[in-house]
């Protein structure tokens, strides 16, 4: 239902480095978080922009931002209304207009000291450079145990071999960002989606503090939910051009099943008789197995015509002609 | 939904600098009309008049679904005067789609969208007009007081009920015809389908302020308002579509996931159920649960499978889309 269009950059002073900060309800934090990237990147050779997003707020964070942007070198973006940290990071990519692009937390759990050696790594040939939190200051059983498991899955499922996908503290290329566009929650999978469109990526260890205002906004509901949107990223990392393959791979179990079922059924036929076979085998149960597997192969199908029509009908208006 | 063609220029500057009543800059009544016309050249005049003592530059923009022949007495009208337009559609494409189109035809600074009867009372649209001025994207009327019967307004309670609870957003009077939306907004709102009833909750979901303002109800829209069955069925869908599409259009697997892998591990609960009766030496081929158990998981298998098509079709759509609104940017 959300149809906004990506904004289109108009020309300008482009900085050598943009850092975006998603904040949803940091005001206590803003103040700090700004005086520290700054005086984290007084080094930095050249030129910095730091993109504050407001995302969708309630606790006046907007209003510290705007106090922020009296120094030059801050942007801010004020969301309409809160819509998730990876649509608020995708706010911030689309309106930075740096080489490069380091993304951060808004909690100051991430260090900005970090973020000179993120960008020379990058200059190392890289498209993507990870952070890895290293001792990391978070409740060990609500935090630490469910993100470990999510990244074991993660990196089985994908194959690119990134410790921490949950740590926001990353450096990219800009010409990485405008080729994957992140929705959902998918800022967790940001590793893998890049490497779906070839990036080269690495990761370095970076420093992790504990929350020092405000309170996490996560728990251990969003565990379940990962699951359903890792078993996507499968689909979109691995099948995205070719959909009917994965819905081909997928339709082979229950076809293997339907097999099973009847060939045993045909066995126990010859041998027992139809009635003794019918208490020995369940046919039916072949039967189903076959629809389901014709119904997933159609469905691949189905994902092939989407992915060959992507024009978008819905909006069309129907003629009309006006009346003199 | 952009303005096509001709009507592509430039309709002036932003709204946000106009704050006293009467410089809104110019409005265009869009009115519909669809399922009920009354008498449109009083409609015509009761409201032009109104606006015309505001001091208010207008349009009108009459979209006539198809069915409805406009009045001759208006056609003349709208050879005589600049500012009335009239459109036909040549089928029925029902109340959203003549919005859309009133929409792309006009070119006031200000969308006021009117029933083509009359709903609420002439004096209105000031207060109207005025939320709009103030800074809201979008001020919808809300018939206050309510002159209707118990019936009407059990109806009306329970269907803001619903959909409070559903989506959270607290509205009373939310499907009322007569909205005034500022331009740029009117033109990003993705309008489709059944969703004009809709209108306030979507532009509060797209991130856009949106107000509620009392406004007089007129006497002739005082009336039992009785429907058949079918139409209290369609509006039950319309609040599920609401909802489903505000929660899920980005993520469909995590609704068509949690309902498959339901189905999934109740079947397959009974199916291990049914295996260890098995074992203990029990037949099972002839008891219904069987079906009953394999069926489900085959049912959950396609349920997962369709809201894979979902996400591949999302995935596909996301370079050209956004979920983010920026209201202000520095």
């Amino acid at each position: 239902m959300t149809g906004n269009e990506p904004p289109v950059l108009e020309g300008g002073a482009r900085p050598d480095l943009s850092v975006v900060a998603p904040l949803y309800n940091e005001a206590e934090n803003v103040r700090a978080l700004v005086d520290w990237i700054v005086e984290a990147l007084a080094e930095y050779p050249g030129t910095v922009e730091i993109i504050l997003v407001d995302d969708g707020s309630q606790d006046g964070t907007w209003a510290q931002v705007v106090e922020a942007a009296t120094d030059p070198q801050v942007r801010g973006l004020r969301l309409g209304r809160n819509v998730g940290q990876t649509a608020a990071m995708m706010a911030g990519f689309d309106h930075a207009k740096g080489g490069v692009v380091v993304s951060l937390d808004g909690d100051l759990q991430n260090d900005p000291r970090d973020i000179p050696a993120l960008v020379a790594k990058l200059d190392e040939g890289y498209e993507l450079v990870c952070g890895w939190r290293q001792r990391r200051q978070d409740g060990f059983l609500l935090r630490k145990v469910p993100s470990w498991v999510a990244n074991r899955i993660i990196r089985r499922l994908t194959g690119v071999p990134i410790t921490d996908n949950g740590c926001s503290l990353k450096a990219y290329r800009r010409d990485l960002l405008t080729r994957i566009s992140l929705y959902a929650e998918q800022h967790r999978f940001i590793p893998a989606l890049s490497a779906s469109v070839g990036a080269r990526i690495t990761e370095m260890p970076v420093r992790h503090h504990a929350r020092r205002f405000g309170k996490s906004k996560y728990g251990i509901s969003r565990t379940v939910k990962v699951l359903a949107d890792l078993l996507t990223l499968k689909m979109i990392t691995t099948f995205r051009s070719r959909p009917l393959l994965g819905f081909a791979a997928a339709s082979a179990v229950p076809l293997g099943a339907s097999l099973v079922f009847g060939v045993l059924w045909l066995i126990a036929l010859t041998q027992f008789g139809p009635a003794k076979a019918r208490a020995l085998v369940f046919p039916t149960a072949g039967l189903l197995a076959l629809g389901t597997a014709l119904y997933l192969f159609m469905l691949g199908l189905a994902a092939e015509v989407a992915l060959r029509s992507e024009q978008e009908t819905l909006n069309s208006t129907p003629t009309a002609w006006e009346v003199r | 939904m952009t303005a096509k063609g001709v009507l592509q220029e430039p309709v002036g500057a932003p709204m946000t600098t106009a704050s006293s009543p009467g410089s809104h800059g110019t409005v265009s009544v869009v009115v519909p009309v669809v399922e009920r016309m009354d008498d449109l050249v009083a409609v015509y005049h009761a409201f032009a008049r109104e606006l015309e003592q505001r001091g208010e530059a207008f349009e009108f923009i009459f979209v006539f679904d198809g069915g409805f022949t406009p009045p001759p007495e208006l056609v003349e009208r709208s050879r005589e005067v600049l500012g009335v337009h009239l459109f036909r559609f040549a089928q029925r494409f029902g109340e959203t789609a003549a919005l859309r189109l009133g929409i792309e035809r006009s070119r006031g600074d200000v969308i006021l969208t009117l029933p083509a009867y009359f709903q609420v009372r002439p004096e209105g649209l000031g207060p109207l007009l005025d939320a709009v001025a103030n800074g809201a994207d979008l001020a919808v009327a809300c018939r206050s007081p309510r002159q209707d019967n118990w019936i009407n307004r059990l109806q009306s309670r329970a269907f803001h009920k619903m959909l409070g609870g559903l989506s959270g957003q607290r509205f009373r009077d939310i499907a009322c015809g007569v909205r005034a939306i500022r331009r740029p907004v009117a033109e990003t709102l993705p309008l489709y389908g059944d969703m004009h009833r809709f209108i306030p909750a979507i532009a509060l979901r797209e991130g856009f302020e949106v107000t509620e303002v009392a406004v007089p109800q007129h006497a002739s829209d005082v009336q039992m308002r009785l429907y058949g069955p079918g139409v209290y069925l369609r509006r039950l869908l319309d609040i599920a579509t609401f909802f489903f599409l505000a929660k899920f259009t980005e993520k469909p697997l995590r609704f068509f996931g949690l309902v498959g892998s339901m189905f999934l591990s109740v079947g397959g609960a009974i199916s291990l159920y049914l295996l260890i009766d098995r074992l203990a030496g029990q037949a099972i081929a002839n008891r219904p649960l069987l079906l009953l158990g394999v069926l489900l998981i085959a049912l959950g298998v396609q349920l997962i499978g369709l809201g894979l098509v979902g996400e591949i079709i999302v995935h596909l759509r996301s370079p050209h889309r956004r979920a983010y609104r920026v209201r202000e940017q520095i």
